[in-house]
């Protein structure tokens, strides 16, 4: 199962660790003020497993964070591809749009977190907002590329079969672009994650972003590293699910790879 | 059904005034189920007649007809076999060739059987469910034929199909070739720069000039062929080694010679 790469891998977790337990405890280099001993981590971790903390257990926040990633990540992706496939194929679509991304792009999606909350309050649509516009962008942009890059002769040998445009998008232009749709739908899952959290930060009653807002207020360094982790966790399972998904849908491509 | 006719067809690539004139006049009449080879130095023109027959292309001046009907856009009456051979990858082989029966609305009994006598036709019998990158080039190509083939059209437009090949399965491509334009003639405008191929599978040969390419001649192979009885020889090397045959390349290569100027054939 773990190969080699695998082991590399966890050998350097491993090594991070000893050198935590090093600096913080064995040597005490770091403060526990500034940075929490894995002791403390492990308290702090039992604590908002079991009693819980912010009004909630670990795992009711995390599946929270978890629900509007998921939630803001399928409307991005599920408006995303159809647009930039429209604009890949259409020239006149892509005129009328693309003026509009080249002046929203350089907003940082976290830009946009004030205005939704001005809007919806900080409840779970206002994230969902957040998230669909910062996981949109990529979503359109690697789809519009995809489809700018597919062999002119593909697309040709589809007209010259005869092929109907809803067949030519679902079984041509889509697959055809799919290996940098899914760059775009990695890309899009981060940008998920990274504005679910931050919204989190601003305005939330629950979930991991709120978790670390009230235990930086609480001046609680273990809980803010309990909340960080759980964000990587969250981050990295959820990538590596796509990962899994993406293996299946491209399997003609990665065998073509090798 | 399957005639194809270039009239007085000019192409410029660009604007009228200043753009590249990639043909001039260009007139040819090909008579259903006849095999016409066009050869010609690179950048004359070849691809752009092709591609103006699918109907990728069309023509800045004149008009080119199929069946006697004005080329609009592409469709499947003129199947396309690409040099690159541009099968679909996420596609088996058999998903492939099924594609066009599908367009077509065929039930899918019907399109079975077309597509079963197609891999059968091409020998791919064994590599139906495989994917394109699990098959050799030449393989490759045989699929990119087999689905042209089995839309049965009425014409076939192949752009140097063999030129991505190597020498020997080259050879058994021209082969097969033949042997397919027997059991199931077809119209065929075919491209190439080998002109052994050219004079080995066509009726007639078209030679181009260089740009902007007119057609500077055209040789009758067929009638040579049927006097000279080429077809008591099952291999293309036997075919090579006749005086006869021999006559006609040389002939092309010098045509080609004079054309060629400072650019390479
Ligand atoms: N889409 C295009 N836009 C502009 N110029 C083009 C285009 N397609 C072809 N040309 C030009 O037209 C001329 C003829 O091109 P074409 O591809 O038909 O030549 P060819 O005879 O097939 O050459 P080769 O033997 O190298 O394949 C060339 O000078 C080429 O640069
Ligand atoms: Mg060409």
């Amino acid at each position: 199962m773990i190969g080699r790469r695998g082991w590399i891998g966890l050998g350097t977790v491993a090594a991070l660790i000893a050198l935590w337990f090093l600096l913080t405890t064995v040597t005490g280099i770091v403060s526990g003020a500034r940075f929490p001993s894995p002791a403390e981590f492990w308290l702090s971790l039992r604590q908002i497993w079991g009693r819980g903390y912010a009004g909630g257990q670990l795992i009711s926040h995390a599946l929270h964070s978890l629900k509007l990633v998921a939630m803001g990540f399928a409307v991005a992706i599920a408006t995303g591809i159809p647009l930039g496939l429209w604009m890949g194929w259409n020239r006149k679509a892509e005129a009328a749009i693309n003026p509009v991304f080249l002046v929203i792009r350089p907003i940082p999606p976290l830009a946009w977190i004030p205005l939704a909350i001005l809007w919806l309050g900080l409840g779970d649509s206002a994230k969902i907002l957040v998230i669909w516009f910062s996981a949109f962008v990529p979503s359109v942009i690697n789809t519009f590329a995809g489809v700018r890059n597919i062999d002119r002769p593909m697309i040709e040998a589809a007209r010259m079969l005869g092929t109907p445009r809803w067949r030519m998008v679902r079984e041509v232009i889509a697959p055809a672009a799919s290996p940098l749709i899914f760059t775009g739908l990695r890309l899009s899952l981060q940008a998920s994650w990274t504005t679910l959290v931050a919204a989190e930060l601003v305005g939330a009653l629950v979930g991991v972003g709120f978790v670390l807002n009230m235990a930086q207020q609480d001046l609680y360094p273990g809980m803010i590293l309990v909340g960080m982790v759980t964000v990587g966790l969250l981050g990295w399972a959820t990538t590596v699910l796509l990962g899994m998904v993406e293996r299946r849908a491209l399997s003609w491509n990665m065998a073509a790879r090798d | 059904m399957g005639s194809i006719l270039f009239q007085n067809v000019d192409k410029v690539f660009g604007p009228a005034s200043s753009g590249v004139k990639a043909l001039d006049n260009i007139n040819l009449e090909i008579a259903e189920k006849e095999f016409v080879a066009i050869v010609g130095p690179s950048g004359c023109g070849k691809t752009t007649c092709l591609r103006m027959v699918a109907g990728f292309e069309a023509p800045s001046a004149g008009l080119i007809s199929v069946s006697g009907k004005k080329v609009t856009e592409p469709g499947p009456d003129r199947a396309v076999v690409f040099q690159q051979f541009a099968l679909f990858p996420w596609k088996t082989v058999r998903e492939n060739i099924e594609l066009g029966l599908r367009n077509k609305n065929l039930p899918a009994g019907e399109r079975n059987t077309l597509v079963e006598s197609a891999l059968k036709l091409m020998n791919l019998e064994t590599h139906a469910d495989a994917f394109p990158h699990q098959l050799s080039g030449g393989m490759q190509q045989r699929v990119a034929i087999a689905r042209a083939y089995v839309l049965d059209p009425d014409v076939l437009l192949m752009d140097e199909p063999f030129g991505a090949l190597d020498a020997q399965t080259r050879v058994v491509m021209q082969e097969e070739l033949v042997r397919l334009a027997r059991v199931n003639p077809r119209t065929v405008l075919f491209i190439t720069h080998a002109v052994e191929e050219a004079v080995y599978l066509a009726d007639r040969v078209a030679i181009m000039t260089r740009r902007p390419g007119r057609i500077k001649e055209i040789l009758d192979v067929r009638s040579i062929r049927q006097a000279e009885n080429w077809d008591r020889f099952q291999k293309i090397e036997d075919v090579m080694d006749l005086e006869s045959f021999v006559h006609l390349r040389t002939h092309i290569w010098k045509s080609l010679r004079e054309e060629k100027g400072s650019q390479s054939i």
